[in-house]
């Protein structure tokens, strides 16, 4: 048996460790919660205090992937966000939202539809918050130019988002986090998740169909202030453009090819990074990286370390014990618990630190059933892998479900209450929920079919 | 010189309940010291006199601009009217809605010098100037500052350098 097979069948003590470690991580996800507190202060203090009472020795916290910080993670996310910010200058955002409303030529719906197609495309290449920053001000001036009510916009731009975002590696985070967790890359989630997201947003544009089609209404004459805006304004630096378009070609076809050429996807995207900053010729990478989202990086730093801290006691085996027990080792039964508990959590609890705490705990269900297998043949054993598909599927799309379900949608709810239109909690929810379990069922059609019917 | 020897003592004001549409009739109707020639920036004062915020054009200029704009570059996709429809559906907002509410201000018996740092580290052209009291007494404009100092500049006996 190897040291590992061992250490996954020997029963865990509840000793202070387990009890103090335990009350960190509570603590810290009923503050996050509460919101009393900001997230990233939260994490960073509970990640201190695991440290202080030595739940985790600083080495494991900074250098043990098992219990510590996911470094491709934070570098995936940090590389990302200085591409994005050195590109945003360039005008092409604004390039693609005004052409897209031009496609629309200028009717109400077709300008929805047309957006939540770009907005999804945009997550799932970019990161959502970063698209639902790039597209809501230019669905705030669409919705002024045709004087129609710009909520049903900001909704179905946070919606397509989160929806977008969850086809690809990329796309949301806790893709990016499960990928790094189970040595998945990139075009595995292409090939297991993108075409159901297709699949769902045709569904998800029917049902914008159904529910806005109708109501969204404008006259002619304004449809010309539409047509009336030329896009190529957009353009400032077109010499920049061409340079981030290269660079981004070339982290996209890196992306495809890391498994096969055995790169981390942070490597992809820190030489991508690397490359971009050179190219900029900028002499003050001072902004560009003070642009980088510090607080998100932090909360994610500070996350996994207090995740390690339950995982290293052993709650988190606990709790995988539990759900072994629950569904009694069938596996399509714990993939289904996996899907819906995930979507139902996602949408009460940033999706972030429930999935750093899910992810740890899949892999010691998997430590339980396989005790005699580990490293990849562990991470992708056959019945394994539609598990993390499910996880994937429901912390995605779950965060759909509320207004503070996903980041996205917390800025959306932001910025209409700053145009002065409220969205209240119920109201997102009046839209998104429905849309959260429609999105959900056809996913387990998807997961049933494909791993349980077909074995595909 | 002191802080009340140079400023304009109170005339008009705004309060905080007053409409926009009040409010820019006022700005444009203001006296400054003996003229009606209008001001670029009024006060607003509570019941009790005290000094809550300021309004003033750049103020105006910010109620028609969507913070939306701001957010990206979307200047060039904007269309003739769009100003003027916004502020014909702002004109019944209320003053103490977007009027400047973090407002330096100084004592009666503040030094021109004090009064000089707070214009300059904080960029105003106005600075109010309250009695003890607590109660708005005047405004002290970046003009009348300037005067002071060309009279200082331009005064004969002006040590020396001519």
């Amino acid at each position: 048996m190897t040291q590992e097979a061992a250490a996954a069948s020997q029963p865990f003590v509840m000793d202070t460790a387990f009890w103090t470690a335990t009350a960190i991580f509570l603590l810290a996800y009923a503050a996050i919660i509460s919101e009393k507190i900001h997230k990233t202060i939260v994490a960073i203090f509970g990640a201190g205090l695991i440290l202080v009472f030595k739940i985790l020795q600083q080495h494991e916290a900074f250098h043990i992937e098992e219990f510590g910080i996911d470094w491709n993670v934070i570098f995936l996310l940090i590389s990302m966000m200085v591409i994005i910010n050195l590109m945003r200058p360039t005008g092409v955002f604004e390039y693609i939202a005004i052409k897209s409303a031009k496609w629309g030529k200028g009717d109400p719906f077709r300008i929805m539809a047309i957006f939540a197609v770009v907005t999804a495309v945009l997550s799932a290449l970019l990161d959502n918050v970063t698209t639902v920053l790039l597209i809501t001000p230019v669905t705030l001036l669409i919705a002024d130019a045709l004087e129609v009510d710009p909520i049903p916009y900001l909704i179905s731009c946070a919606l397509a988002s989160n929806i977008g975002g969850t086809a690809t590696l990329i796309g949301d985070p806790p893709n990016i986090m499960i990928a790094s967790k189970a040595q998945l890359d990139f075009m595995a989630f292409i090939y297991h998740l993108a075409p159901i997201v297709v699949v769902i947003m045709v569904f998800y544009l029917f049902a914008i169909k159904f529910i806005w089609g109708k109501k969204l209404k404008t006259r002619e004459e304004l449809k010309q202030r539409i047509m009336a805006m030329d896009e190529n304004e957009a353009i400032k630096d077109p010499v920049m453009l061409k340079k981030s378009l290269a660079v981004l070609a070339i982290v996209l076809t890196g992306f495809v090819f890391h498994g096969v050429l055995h790169f981390q996807p942070a490597t992809v995207a820190l030489f991508g990074a690397g490359l971009l900053l050179l190219l900029s010729k900028t002499h003050e990478p001072h902004h560009i990286l003070a642009e980088v989202e510090w607080p998100t990086i932090f909360f994610f730093m500070g996350l996994f370390i207090i995740v390690g801290g339950v995982v290293k006691v052993g709650l988190i085996k606990w709790m995988s014990m539990q759900i072994l027990e629950l569904t009694q080792g069938n596996m399509f039964a714990t993939s289904m618990v996996v899907m819906w508990f995930s979507a139902f959590a996602s949408a009460i609890v940033d999706n972030i630190p429930y999935v750093a705490t899910m992810n740890p705990l899949i892999v010691d269900m998997a430590k339980q059933l396989w005790p005699n297998l580990s490293g990849t043949q562990l991470l992708h054993h056959p019945d394994l892998m539609p598990l993390w598909w499910s996880l994937a599927l429901g912390a995605c799309l779950g965060g759909n479900g509320s207004a503070i379900g996903a980041s996205a949608n917390v800025i959306v709810v932001g910025m209409s209450e700053k145009a002065g239109k409220k969205i209240s909690f119920m109201k997102f929810m009046a839209y998104g929920m429905p849309i959260m379990i429609m999105t959900v069922i056809v996913s387990t059609i998807y997961v049933w079919l494909r791993y349980y019917v077909m074995k595909i | 010189m002191k802080a009340k020897d140079l400023m304009i003592p109170l005339q008009e004001y705004l309060r905080p309940e007053n409409t926009l549409k009040e409010a820019v009739n006022l700005l444009r109707t203001a006296k400054r010291g003996e003229e009606k020639i209008g001001v670029k920036g009024l006060p607003v004062l509570n019941e009790n006199g005290k000094l809550v915020g300021m309004l003033s054009m750049r103020d105006i200029l910010k109620v028609v601009f969507p913070f939306y704009l701001s957010m990206m570059d979307l200047g060039d996709f904007t269309w003739d009217g769009m100003v003027e429809s916004i502020a014909k559906k702002s004109s019944n907002r209320k003053v103490g809605e977007v009027m400047s509410k973090v407002v330096i201000s100084v004592d009666e018996g503040a030094s021109l010098m004090e009064c000089v740092d707070h214009m300059i580290k904080h960029n105003i052209k106005r600075l109010p100037v309250v009695d003890k009291s607590g109660k708005m007494a005047g405004m002290l404009y970046e003009r009348d500052v300037f005067f002071e100092i060309t009279k200082a500049m331009l005064a004969e006996n002006n040590g020396g350098a001519k």
